[in-house]
């Protein structure tokens, strides 16, 4: 697992106004974890290219989305708490 | 007889609007009142095939909503623009979600239009 400066959850869909304001909020060496209602931002890949993101395998399953994410950006419930651990702050948004 | 269209813009499983708006319309149906359901926004999610809420533990919306013609729902739709959107093409929509274009010609067809939440 990579070191992050900040660790962004997100649990809004993409036409909520804070899904943008997290995206434009991230730095360079920040990551994104994307969870709950989250996860739909996988089917906007274009606002997450060049950006270190996840999303949450349950959540993914649940939408039928998880087909559409390559291995390496899932992460399970035990990733998630590694992800966090690894982050200097964490951000909920 | 007044028809009702009700409008899901939330997505599924994040939150109980809209369940809560698919009861609405299927106690309208059960009273034989006309109703409709419209999907649009981030609400189209509910019409993606292979869900599997298993581990979210909660039960699957792609159910509920086979069920919702047999419960005398008129019909089903989906804004094209939100399809799009999200990656849904018309071929990936369950068998009678038929692909409209929300607007004032659609709503206007309805004496009574509600959204979820």
């Amino acid at each position: 697992m990579t070191h992050l400066k900040t660790l962004h959850i997100l649990n809004k869909p993409p036409e909520h106004g804070r899904f943008g304001l997290c995206l434009s909020g991230m730095g360079p060496d920040d990551g994104l974890l994307m969870i709950e209602n989250g996860v739909l931002g996988v089917t906007h890949s274009s606002r997450l290219n060049n950006r270190q993101w996840y999303a949450l395998r349950p959540d993914l399953d649940a939408r039928g989305l998880l087909s559409q994410v390559s291995a390496d950006r899932v992460m399970s419930f035990d990733d998630m708490v590694e992800l966090v651990g690894s982050a200097e702050n964490v951000i909920s948004w | 007889m007044a028809a009702t269209l009700i409008i899901i813009d939330q997505p599924p499983y994040g939150s109980w609007e809209g369940r809560e708006a698919l009861d609405m319309a299927f106690s309208l149906a059960a009273f034989d009142q006309p109703v409709s359901l419209l999907f649009c926004g981030a609400g189209v999610n509910w019409l993606r095939k292979a869900q599997n809420p298993g581990e979210v533990e909660q039960k699957s919306v792609e159910k509920n909503l086979a069920a919702a013609t047999i419960f005398g729902v008129e019909s089903l739709l989906a804004d094209r623009s939100a399809c799009d959107q999200y990656g849904l093409a018309p071929a990936d929509l369950p068998e009678p979600v038929m692909v409209v274009d929300l607007g004032p010609e659609l709503t206007s067809s309805f004496s009574h239009v509600a959204f979820a939440g």
